[in-house]
């Protein structure tokens, strides 16, 4: 599916002066599907359908980011975002779901499930910022207004294209993927809503919640591609440590965008989950020093 | 004419980004149109523009002079055959909110613009233009963005999409120059509707009825300019005075008066096309400021 037939598919939902735009697809439990940057809901396309065969699917573009309200008065920090959700789930009438995030939209998903963890049945964290992994000195860089404002789209959009191209997957993705991927930074509007979505990007944003990891009471999954260059593995580790109970699953011959690299597999550990198969913890060997000295301990 | 090459709002710098955000906060429109944007490449005559015209801007007469110039447009076309290309085209819900927010957007601000175009095209041909009030002295308007207004995002003048390129082409030189409209790049967003509203909107553009009722727009236009409720103190000497090229200034200008009552016309009919448009709110509130806020600006 290309992304303007995706688009097409986007409904709108009005949250006071703010808009989103979703895909609504399917029926049964719902499972939320959040994105991550510098990408939108598209890149949950190969996935969504297949979902929507058992689950009701909702895959929203964050604020600030695909044709959700991108307009230059508004937060977008993760908490922010998470409140927005929560509203967005509350006008969907939508209880409770499982939700599945990736990369930032991980992030998301973390403050959702600490914050609101009446909203959150199941948690999915994929190739997710956490802890001070990120942001990544790139989209540091893109979120200064002073890049901004040197930057035209085309030069942002290559820029990105570059960086989606060499970094983000382990198989070599199509043109109209990627294409599709950045489809709508290519306006002016796009390009400046990028770049406050990026001044969004704060490592405190993750590591607030850190220390409530341990106390989700849902189910969670971690799934990482095994060569994503983007956010390494060590981190999908540290996060199975730190919550009970939480599933590891690591793809092999995938990059950061694993659902990309290895769909097959990601829909097939996704329906698992999703299903309510018995939470199987793989976490890794807890390190030696960390046993003697803490959390503290020396890399 | 040669083609002028305008300011972007992201490459505005000095004197020009200062009128910038003026025009957006006094015109309470969420960025500058192409006709502005062709202006801003004689910087000194814009600024001297804005200061002959930004105190007439931010009056309630001026905003009830531009709505009663929209509404003789909207009188004017509803009685023409329906375009249909709102219902012609497979848009998304998502896709819809979008495009009524652009039309929405330059439904507010298109009569606007050819109110200015007109008074600084009669003050430079000479006319005395607005009446002699002191300025401040009426009732002013607030300053700022509406909250549901959409964002201006518009496509590149020159897209990458060859159905795009096409269609801006034939644009431009069926309504002549500066530039492409900022409305079509907007509609541009969705190209099947652009491609679908102006193959409608074309061949009316040649009867003799279209170009009867685009004079009286432009008639209508010009009495409205000469009643503003101050003095629009523009005139070639003081162009030339400023050091700008006066006839290269004219010249803009003429074009831009030329085409501007055809391109409402067909507004106006792509407006009526859609069903549950939200009007802006025009005119907008009054402008509330302590006292000595007032007297400071006055004196």
């Amino acid at each position: 599916m290309n992304w303007r037939e995706w688009q097409r598919h986007q409904d709108v939902l009005e949250l006071g002066q703010r808009f989103v735009s979703y895909v609504d697809w399917g029926r049964g439990s719902p499972v939320v599907l959040l994105h991550g940057m510098p990408t939108w809901s598209y890149v949950w396309s190969g996935l969504a359908g297949g979902l929507a065969t058992s689950h009701r699917v909702l895959v929203p573009d964050l604020l600030g980011h695909g044709f959700s309200d991108r307009r230059d008065r508004f937060d977008r920090s993760l908490s922010r975002q998470a409140e927005a959700l929560e509203a967005w789930l509350d006008r969907l009438g939508v209880v409770d779901a499982a939700v599945v995030g990736h990369d930032v939209g991980g992030g998301v998903a973390q403050q959702l499930a600490v914050r609101f963890p009446r909203r959150v049945s199941r948690l999915c964290l994929l190739d997710s910022v956490s802890y001070d992994a990120w942001p990544l000195p790139l989209m540091a860089q893109l979120g200064t207004p002073w890049m901004a404002r040197r930057l035209s789209p085309e030069r942002m959009v290559g820029v990105l294209s570059w960086a989606l191209k060499s970094r983000g997957f382990a198989k070599k993705p199509s043109a109209q993927v990627v294409e599709g991927l950045l489809a709508p930074y290519m306006t002016e509007v796009g390009m400046v809503s990028l770049a406050r979505d990026a001044v969004a990007l704060n490592t405190n944003q993750t590591q607030v919640v850190t220390p409530r990891l341990g106390h989700l009471a849902v189910p969670v999954l971690v799934m990482w591609g095994a060569k994503d260059k983007v956010l390494p593995a060590k981190f999908g580790e540290r996060l199975v440590w730190d919550i009970p109970g939480a599933r590891w699953v690591k793809v092999p011959d995938a990059g950061h965008f694993l659902m990309w690299d290895a769909p097959h597999a990601v829909a097939m550990e996704l329906f698992r989950f999703l299903e309510g198969e018995a939470p199987v913890t793989h976490a890794p060997e807890r390190p030696v020093a960390e046993v003697l000295w803490g959390e503290g301990a020396p890399g | 004419m040669a083609r002028v090459k305008q300011v972007s709002e992201h490459r505005a710098e000095g004197d020009v980004e200062r009128v910038y955000h003026e025009l957006r906060q006094t015109m309470r429109v969420s960025g500058v149109d192409v006709s502005l944007r062709t202006w801003a490449a004689y910087p000194r005559f814009f600024v001297a523009m804005w200061e002959a015209m930004g105190p007439n801007v931010e009056t309630r007469a001026f905003e009830e002079l531009a709505a009663g110039l929209w509404q003789e447009v909207l009188d004017t076309t509803v009685g023409w055959e329906v375009l249909g290309a709102w219902s012609a085209v497979q848009l998304g819900p998502s896709q819809r909110f979008h495009a009524r927010g652009a039309l929405e957007l330059y439904e507010a601000m298109l009569p606007r613009v050819l109110l200015m175009v007109s008074a600084v095209r009669l003050a430079l041909d000479g006319h005395v233009v607005g009446h002699r009030g002191v300025p401040g002295e009426l009732e002013r308007l607030e300053h700022g963005v509406p909250a549901r207004m959409a964002a201006m995002e518009w496509v590149a003048e020159r897209p990458r999409d060859a159905l795009t390129r096409s269609l801006f082409t034939d644009i431009e030189k069926t309504v002549g120059p500066p530039g492409v409209p900022g409305e079509y790049r907007a509609l541009a967003c969705w190209p099947e509707y652009l491609e679908a509203a102006w193959r409608r909107l074309k061949p009316r553009m040649k009867d003799e009825d279209f170009q009867a009722a685009a004079e009286s727009v432009r008639e209508s236009a010009r009495k409205r300019a000469l009643s503003l409720p101050y003095a629009v103190a523009l005139s070639r000497e003081r162009v030339a005075a400023l050091g700008e090229n006066v006839n290269a200034v004219a010249r803009v200008t003429e074009a831009l008066e030329a085409r501007l009552p055809s391109l409402l016309l067909n507004l106006s009919r792509l407006v009526q096309d859609v069903p549950d448009m939200l009007r802006q709110p025009m005119p907008g509130a009054s402008r509330l400021v302590p006292d000595w806020v007032a007297a400071e600006e006055l004196r």
